[in-house]
């Protein structure tokens, strides 16, 4: 057990102690926030030049509402505050000169039919659009009014910007209130009225009432689904970050002293399996130092943000728990792949498996986070090289899970890590001496196999 | 004097391949053992199997090594060399040292280390990173992790190889002083001349079987005086076809002749007379180079290159 210890020491300071190590350390965050960071950037980096649009609108009722919408919209929702970031609970002060135009203007002209074809029209708009006269134009139908169903009840939007859906998307709006009025004022309907019955009620997401220590009722919490779906997510990212910075230094340390031929000195004072456990711990030690940090950090993060009941401490110390056994579980395959192989290039191809597997929770979260407790849920995470990200993250859904799936769950996975452990001592023990060509999967699986 | 290495009737075998065949060896307490043979006939394997990093084939026979059978404690008080050098690149020296040390239970070597260092003239190198050291030096700094923690066995895998004299003699003095302080030596080595001046025991190991194994004395004896080391002054120096002469070995200015059995050397000095002036003329014993040519040399019965190397193939894998 000294030796190991010895070796496990070693392992963390030529891990620890590299640039490498920090560079990384820095950059993960960096890539995780800078994207968020970007996003926020790019948001106000759009295109603010004024898009134009003729629309045709043979009844003569709609257009006067688009463009009076417009027009409000312009004024009102274009601008933004300088120093927005720090306005109150959504509560937008306009200062004077200090607005800046963060969206295009939507400006919006009538072409009047004039008793020429539709289809001639059509073709006029399109040149001018072709010469970026307009940006895009809007032909509404005679039926419209009357909800025909056929092609005169359709508003058709032409452009040659396919995938730039704001103006259609924002149409929608002003082009219902206005049917609904123009159809109620046919109906003989008062418009206000229409408005308030048809009026939506709002659907608030809230979580259970509950009783608090001295038994008064606690009302229900608004729920935050975001925060919900991210902060399980977050841990589950941090987790796959961590077995995969981790597995290449031990990838590279085992082929260096393969290749190096330190193994064999090494070999000389401790046994194969001693050597091993050694890495392993190493880098159990390396995951763990970078994930204090990032929990540590994210932890008071949270917490400062006022999030902080999604983001309980116990959940840490699972999250502890749940990555020593992960890294454990697959760095002891990525070691015997190391092992195994002469360089570098070969262990990717072989890694390559193992790495699916590790990414696989990635493709089923969402459907975890959402129903934590189906049956889907349940057999995914108890599947034991998925357990340690699916199982925490999990947990990190209110209201959480029975306290026997993480026991088992964990049993698994120590039986695995046990399993995974031994059969790659084997393949080490038979590989790490081998020179020439690397080992074929077969006879990896024959070294393993055989003891 | 009691043994500190026993192996009795020792097989290993890798796939069909036999690296080595039911070797028995005792190495006595205190002594320096050197280990010769060709590429690829069995050393290392010999070497790994006493530092426990390889087993025999499972019932063929035992190790004992400073007492113990199989991987224990034991291995703590050996050192070993292997003959292909390994340090992690991106250590310093004396880290690398201090890992080594730990590795076998000693905890504080520190003065140990600076001492080994300055002795091998690596003082100022200490706190550099391996990956800046020269070849030769790197050999020293592994052959002191292999020392370091003062081991009552030190084997060493063809410690002198790629050396310059200089270091060489480093080497040999350092090697003689851990005798001195009591350690048992095993050496591999393809430095004939080496070996004779440095070991108390040959051994000799060729394609898997042992073929010499006793002091340098007894194996010379085995071949009696029977041959003629030769320089003469003048002439052209072709000594082909000499009468009683089995071979003549050209080694440039001298020339070594083996006679045959029982054949007079008074005859051979008037027949060279014939052919020159005689500088030296020299009765001896064979030289362990001789000896080894003449068990692996080409002439020998086994030592038909092809099969040779190809051995010295698989003996690697």
């Amino acid at each position: 057990m000294r030796k190991t210890l010895v070796i496990a020491v070693r392992e963390y300071q030529a891990a620890v102690k590299t640039k490498a190590f920090l560079i990384s350390l820095i950059l993960m965050p960096v890539l995780f926030g800078g994207s968020i960071l970007i996003r926020m950037l790019m948001r106000d980096r759009v295109d603010t030049r004024d898009k134009r649009v003729a629309v045709v609108d043979p009844s003569g009722q709609v257009f006067e509402a688009i463009a009076a919408a417009a027009a409000q919209r312009n004024e009102a929702e274009i601008p933004e505050d300088a120093n927005r970031w720090q306005r109150d609970a959504g509560i937008y002060k306009v200062v004077e000169g200090a607005r800046k135009q963060v969206r295009p203007r939507y400006l919006f002209e009538e072409v009047k039919p004039d008793g020429r074809p539709i289809e001639e029209i059509g073709f006029e708009l399109s040149e001018r659009v072709r010469n970026k006269e307009l940006f895009a134009y809007v032909l509404i139908g005679r039926g419209v009014i009357e909800g025909a169903r056929s092609p005169e009840g359709i508003v058709a939007y032409h452009s040659n910007s396919p995938t730039y859906d704001e103006i259609e998307d924002w149409l929608a709006r002003p082009l219902a209130v206005r049917l609904r009025t123009l159809r109620a004022q046919q109906a003989g309907i008062d418009p206000a009225v229409v408005e308030s019955v048809t009026a939506p009620a709002a659907v608030a997401n809230l979580g259970l009432v509950s009783k608090d220590a001295e038994g008064r009722v606690k009302p229900a919490e608004a729920t935050n689904i975001l925060a919900n779906i991210f902060m399980p997510m977050g841990l589950m990212m941090l987790m796959f970050m961590m077995i995969m910075i981790g597995a290449q230094p031990l990838l590279q340390s085992v082929i260096e002293e393969k290749m190096q031929r330190i193994a064999e000195v090494l070999l000389g004072s401790v046994t194969p399996f001693e050597l091993m456990l050694g890495k392993l711990l190493g880098m159990v030690g390396v995951s763990l130092t970078m994930a204090t940090l990032y929990l540590c950090g994210g932890y008071y993060v949270v917490h400062r943000a006022g999030y902080g009941s999604f983001f309980p401490s116990e959940l840490m110390w699972w999250f502890v728990v749940f990555q020593s056994l992960a890294v454990l579980m697959y760095g002891a395959i990525f070691i015997a792949v190391g092992a195994a192989v002469t360089d570098l290039k070969e262990a990717q191809s072989l890694v390559t498996p193992v790495m699916l597997v590790v990414v696989a929770p990635m493709f089923v979260w969402m459907n975890i986070v959402r129903e934590p407790s189906s049956t889907l849920a349940i057999v995914a995470s108890l599947f034991p090289p998925a357990t340690p990200m699916l199982m925490l993250m999990r947990q990190a859904v209110p209201p959480g899970v029975p306290a026997w799936q993480p026991a088992l769950g964990i049993a698994l996975v120590v039986l695995t890590t046990l399993v995974c452990v031994l059969l790659a001592g084997r393949i080490f023990r038979v590989g790490i001496l081998m020179q020439g060509k690397g080992a074929k999967v077969g006879e990896m699986f024959r070294w393993a196999l055989r003891g | 004097m009691s043994n500190v290495v026993e192996l009795e009737h020792v097989t290993k075998t890798f796939g069909k391949h036999v690296a080595v065949n039911d070797l028995s060896l005792n190495v006595p307490a205190g002594s320096i053992y050197g280990f010769i043979g060709p590429n690829g006939s069995g050393k290392t394997t010999t070497l790994r199997m006493i530092m426990r990093i390889y087993y025999p084939d499972s019932g063929s026979g035992h190790i004992r090594v400073l007492g113990e059978e199989g991987y224990g404690a034991a291995n703590d008080r050996i050192g070993y060399l292997p003959e292909e050098r390994g340090l992690y690149k991106k250590m310093k020296v004396r880290e690398v040292l201090r890992f080594y040390a730990e590795l076998k239970g000693l905890r504080d070597c520190h003065t140990a280390a600076s001492d080994w260092l300055e002795r091998m003239g690596l003082a100022e190198w200490a706190n550099k990173k391996v990956e800046t050291l020269s070849k030769g030096m790197a050999q020293k700094v592994q052959f002191i992790s292999a020392v370091i923690a003062r081991p009552e066995l030190v084997i060493l895998d063809e410690p002198f190889s790629g050396l310059d004299p200089v270091n060489a003699d480093v080497l040999r003095d350092a090697v003689l002083e851990l005798r001195r302080g009591g350690a048992t030596v095993i050496f591999s080595t393809h430095d004939m001349a080496v070996a004779e001046r440095m070991c108390d025991f040959v051994f000799m190991i060729f394609k898997g079987n042992k073929v010499l194994d006793g002091t340098l004395e007894s194996i010379q004896n085995r071949y009696g005086q029977d041959t003629i080391r030769v320089c003469l002054a003048e002439g052209n120096g072709d000594l082909r076809g000499l009468e009683h002469v089995e071979k003549v070995t050209d080694f440039g200015r001298f020339k070594e002749l083996r006679i045959r059995p029982g054949a007079d050397t008074q005859a051979v000095l008037a027949a060279l007379m014939q052919r020159g002036r005689v500088a030296h003329f020299e009765l001896t014993r064979p030289s362990l180079h001789d000896i080894f040519v003449r068990i692996a040399g080409p002439e020998s019965a086994g030592g038909a290159n092809g099969r040779q190397s190809e051995a010295a193939n698989v003996g690697r894998a």
